[in-house]
């Protein structure tokens, strides 16, 4: 106790570390009561972690615990992030980010160029949902509002649309503009978020709402309740009560206490009718087929503007849901839906609920009760703001203070960070500048996840997904990637990963070099000069460092380490050899190098 | 009944591909290959393997299965075939009208007439696009379990709306029904019935490794207590490394994915690191020992690929998914003997089953795949003389609501199945079917129903449990391992605990 108190004396001189002392005196005073050793041991864990922290978030972060930050808060550490956020610090950098201007509109803008040059060719070019999916590369790998983009994409791994899905993958334009709204709103309030997502047309399409109509008791259709199932489940309250640390509450029987019930959903299915396109009258053309017109063809704008009600299909019977009652007669569907969505975004459910996949997402798959109630409460005193949970996640003590001694703080690293993490380290360069990594799989060599196109709205893989039969299992754990992860996919992925470092990956495009070579490269395949070719070009040893540090911010396991160095030894050069020759050894080293990296449990596990 | 020998490849089992272990750390892949291969050796005369195909998505059992009764089929035409809303498909004898639109039920003619025995005389119909599986029926080959569905005890309507009994968890939630069907339990359960039954007969393969097998991601059905998944490829194992042609380098790629190179996953202290090593070891064994064994999917009873595509609507072909996966099954089971298998377990998915609008287009696209992909297995089992010894079965998360949303339909609980081969006197109904009823006009109830609930939507009257058991006898599963295995077995009535098989 005393020794916490000198520590947070001795750090007073930053505003932040006072905040954290009295943390710490909380802290030791909740645990100071005494109880089984087991709780004494825990309250000592928590202490050193409190300690650590306040340690290290008074010096300028290290090389290695900047790339472990990064790691969390971006696709990918590079040399250049890793020296702003050493001389910003974590906060700063955050800061800094928080502060940038979203860019709206890129991923809409990025698809609608490139239907331009597809029908400057040929006029009458289906849409192509692909070109949803480079803009996502394109993003990830080089934009500079890193942390709003890996937002993003956490966002869209909760409120889930996708290409997989026929109706969106006919209207792909709606697609890039809900994630250029997830984007642009990923530091902004849930609320808000949560109205985008409920009127834009994409999830319209995706979970049906778009032109559902109201009851009809005469011939006994029902409402559609595709959305307002989901909303709940997965977007807003989840399916039973949680507390606000994310465990669940339990009835006196010990069981879970479900939030909703099917009248819940018939109820909150009556809201959600009448939504149809953006258009010029309130007529049967416009909630059809989004034009005043019974065959004019309907601008390309219906699938990007947010859906709005037409009153004449909106049930005006009475919604009960959740405790809420709208009564018969209710005369404005935009009052409903704005009751509905308060109804939701007030619930007690949805802290913890939105906080702990968040946390998931970003740092660990199993965040303790405690974090998840520090998230959780964030999230309540900012109103929802998203940016400043983005912030609570990443500065809290659980996620920088690392600790490689515990046997299952992390995650499996999924696999569109695996890719992002090695083309930001190598560098990443696309032929025609439009980071053309298709959606296209072979059986035996792929990625196994494309942004924006989950089978289905449950996500790549699901929060609380047990892998069975495992120590993860026996340990009560949970761990969501590897529901993605098996004997089959982690050959693709091994085997993807070789394409990825040996030739590139993508589209097979033109080259002035007169051959067909993939549109996305790993710099070192082209250029001489490359951070890791000159580190191969210096010793085996320097280039395994380079990687351990860039990769895994230092945490390569001494085994992976000696066998890379054994592997790399095979890689001789001639004495005589010509510069050409030299050059290339470089390069299969680092090819070999990054690939057995890329491949090692050190890697795949982020911890 | 347990032999030594088995308590050993229990154990094998309980740690994963734990041959590192056995074999001392240094061991190279290919002496741990040569101990797979001598267990492969015992040859295996008596075989049985069951497959389930799981519909995802919640399956549309009232378009799938349809009784035709006079009262059953007046209440569907009045419920699904209104003005505005209209789902409801034609009767029998109706042609198609191909210039009609795929959203029109018109576009696919007539239900498909199919005669069920043990049905007292009701006549039945299946989707009009389902063109095998009606000949499949009718020549015995396979036959409907009707209603089927998450249950904890019997349950009537009046019983549900009274809450007088229990009912399952999570009702009408795709992922935890989906999680229900497998494993009896909601998201987050690591064992389920396919794998826990597998436990009991693992023992007796000389490949313990192939016991229980998906080729369609992760599934906790196969999970038991001692047996763990192992994922197929559609193409087979797939080789880490398939690219470079250097040995060392392939061989290094190797030992590290499966953590040989850190001493061996069971070495790891980290549970995430040791899992993705054990994933990686297994992938690395498996594929040395069955791409020796696997038959090309060129031969005469699987291929040409050609044959793994379906006609779709409107005239083109497109390669079906689930065919796919169900012929790298077929060539599994093809290579047993020199896997020296006697038992097998295997699950195989179809997704798009969601069918919330553009029911008539989606569902009708989505029975030429199931219609297709069992008529292609059928036909390559045949080809393999195995139909009777391999069990197929079909399941989905629920059923849906048989009242209609505009242009689809909502989530429900029981439906129909398909059980096909396994030497079983086809053409049969298993459980009941429940006779469909109007819709209470004066408060939009079907209250003149037993098992109908809001919507329409049915509550099963033959349970997953009975189901399961039905599936154990048929493999030979004891009956006091099956009570352990299913948690609600012992609230239905001994004598109705098995709806199909001697």
């Amino acid at each position: 106790m005393k020794f916490h108190l000198i520590d947070c004396l001795s750090a007073r001189t930053k505003h932040w570390a006072a905040a954290i002392c009295a943390a710490v005196v909380a802290g030791c005073g909740g645990g100071g009561g005494g109880g089984g050793s087991e709780s004494n041991s825990t309250a000592q864990a928590q202490d050193a972690e409190v300690t650590a922290y306040a340690q290290m978030m008074s010096v300028a972060p290290s090389s290695n615990d900047a790339r472990r930050f990064l790691t969390q808060a971006t696709f990918g550490p590079t040399d250049a992030s890793a020296a702003t956020v050493q001389q910003q610090g974590y906060r700063g950098w955050i800061d800094a980010q928080l502060a940038l201007p979203a860019n709206t509109g890129q991923h809409l803008t990025f698809f609608n160029a490139r239907m331009a040059e597809l029908r400057a060719t040929n006029p009458t070019a289906d849409r192509n949902s692909n070109f949803v999916i480079f803009s996502q590369w394109n993003s990830y790998l080089n934009n500079n509002d890193q942390l709003r983009q890996r937002m993003a994409f956490a966002l869209s791994q909760i409120f889930v649309v996708s290409l997989a899905d026929d109706c969106l993958n006919s209207q792909p334009q709606a697609v890039a503009s809900y994630a250029d709204m997830l984007t642009s709103q990923a530091f902004g309030s849930y609320r808000s978020l949560l109205e985008s997502v409920a009127r834009h047309p994409a999830m319209g399409c995706y979970l049906s709402h778009l032109k559902n109509r109201k009851e009809d008791l005469a011939t006994g259709r029902q409402p559609d309740e595709n959305f307002a199932r989901e909303v709940m489940q997965l977007f807003s309250i989840g399916l039973h009560r949680l507390n606000t640390d994310g465990t669940p509450v339990r009835d006196g029987n010990g069981a879970l206490i479900e939030t909703y019930t099917s009248d819940d959903v018939k109820g909150l299915a009556k809201v959600f009718t009448g939504l149809s396109f953006n258009c010029t009258a309130f007529n049967s053309n416009c909630f059809w087929r989004g034009i005043d017109s019974p065959s004019a063809t309907p601008p390309e704008s219906i699938w990007t503007q947010p859906m709005r009600f037409y009153p004449a299909e909106h049930s005006t019977s009475e919604k009960r849901f959740l405790g809420i009652t709208i009564p018969a007669g209710a005369s404005n569907p935009d009052d409903s839906l704005r009751t509905a969505l308060d109804t939701l975004a007030n619930h007690p459910n949805v802290a913890p609920f939105i906080s702990r996949q968040l946390i998931q997402r970003l740092v660990t798959s199993n965040p303790s009760p405690a974090y998840v109630q520090r998230v959780a409460t964030t999230f309540k005193n900012s109103n929802g703001n998203l940016g400043e949970v983005a912030k609570a996640i990443l500065l809290d003590r659980e996620a920088r203070v690392a600790n490689y001694t515990s046997t299952s703080s992390g995650k499996l690293r999924e696999p569109v960070l695996r890719l992002t993490a090695l083309y930001r380290l190598a560098g990443a360069a696309s032929q025609t500048g439009h980071f053309q990594i298709s959606r296209w799989m072979q059986p035996t060599a792929h990625l196994g996840q494309v942004p924006y196109l989950s089978p289905s709205v449950f996500n790549f893989y699901r929060p609380g997904y047990v892998p069975p039969g495992t120590d993860i299992a026996t340990q009560g754990l949970v761990a969501p990637e590897f529901q993605q992860l098996d004997e089959s996919t982690l050959a693709s992925y091994a085997n993807f990963m070789q394409e990825a470092v040996d030739g590139g990956v993508g589209i097979y495009v033109a080259y002035p070099d007169n051959t067909n070579k993939p549109d996305v490269r790993p710099l070192y395949l082209s250029q001489t000069d490359t951070p890791l070719l000159a580190a191969a070009a210096n010793s085996n040893a320097a280039l395994v460092d380079h990687i351990n540090e860039r990769l895994m911010y230092g945490t390569m396991s001494e085994a992976l380490r000696n066998t890379m160095l054994e592997e790399l030894a095979r890689i001789t050069v001639s004495p005589t050899a010509t510069p050409t020759q030299v050059l290339d050894a470089q390069r299969r080293k680092v090819r070999f190098a990054l690939l057995l990296a890329a491949v090692s449990p050190d890697f795949l596990i982020q911890r | 009944m347990t032999k030594p020998s088995n308590l050993d490849r229990r154990l094998f089992l309980r740690q994963g591909v734990a041959l590192t272990s056995a074999l001392g750390v240094g061991a190279p892949l290919a002496l741990q290959l040569a101990t797979l291969s001598e267990a492969a050796a015992q040859s295996a005369p008596d075989y049985k393997a069951v497959v389930c195909l799981f519909m995802l998505g919640g399956n549309d059992a009232f378009n799938t299965v349809l009784p035709t009764d006079t009262d059953s089929w007046d209440a569907y035409q009045h419920t699904r075939g209104q003005t505005g809303g209209n789902i409801a498909l034609l009767p029998a004898g109706t042609a198609p009208d191909t210039a009609a639109a795929a959203s029109s039920p018109a576009r696919y003619g007539g239900v498909r007439p199919i005669t069920l025995g043990n049905a007292g005389g009701r006549g039945f119909a299946v989707h009009p696009l389902m063109n095998r599986t009606q000949s499949l029926v009718n020549s015995g080959r396979m036959s409907v379990l009707a209603n089927v569905g998450p249950l904890i005890e019997p349950l009537t309507r009046v019983q549900y709306e009274q809450k007088a009994r229990r009912q399952p968890a999570r009702l009408f939630s795709h992922n935890d029904q989906q999680n229900i069907w497998q494993s009896f339990q909601p998201e987050g359960a690591s064992r389920g019935w396919g794998g826990l039954m597998a436990d009991a007969f693992a023992s007796n393969n000389g490949n313990s490794m192939f016991t229980a097998l998906s080729a369609s991601g992760n599934s906790v059905w196969l999970s038991g207590r001692d047996v763990r998944q192992y994922q197929l490829g559609v193409q087979g194992a797939t080789r880490i490394g398939n690219v470079w042609t250097n040995d060392n380098l392939r061989s290094a790629l190797q030992r590290v994915v499966s953590a040989q190179a850190h001493g061996g996953h069971a070495s790891m202290r980290h549970v995430m690191q040791k899992e993705s090593g054990a994933i990686g070891q297994r992938s690395v064994v498996a594929e040395s020992t069955l791409n020796g064994v696997l038959p090309p999917a060129t031969d005469a009873a699987f291929g040409p690929d050609t044959r793994l595509a379906y006609t779709k609507v409107d005239g083109t072909s497109a390669t079906n998914p689930v065919a796919q996966q169900l012929q790298v099954v077929a060539r599994t089971i093809a290579a047993r003997n020199g896997l020296g298998m006697r038992r097998q377990v295997f699950f195989v998915s179809l997704g798009g089953f969601d069918t919330h609008d553009s029911q008539n287009s989606r569902h009708a696209d989505l029975m030429l795949r199931l219609d297709h992909a069992l008529g292609y297995f059928n036909d390559m089992l045949q080809s393999l003389g195995m139909q009777d010894q391999v069990l197929t079965f079909t399941a989905s998360e629920f059923g849906r609501s048989f009242t209609s949303n505009g242009d689809g339909t909502d989530h429900g609980w029981g439906g129909h199945q398909f059980v096909m081969g396994g030497g079983l006197t086809g053409g049969q109904l298993y459980g009941q079917m429940p006779t469909l009823v109007r819709r209470n006009t004066s408060n939009n109830s079907f209250d003149a129903s037993t098992h109908q609930i809001a919507s329409g939507v049915l509550i099963p009257t033959t349970s997953v449990d009975q189901l399961a058991y039905s599936v154990g006898r048929w493999m030979g599963v004891s009956d006091s391992h099956m009570m352990s295995v299913l948690p609600n077995l012992g609230n239905f009535n001994a004598n109705t605990r098995q709806v199909f098989g001697a």
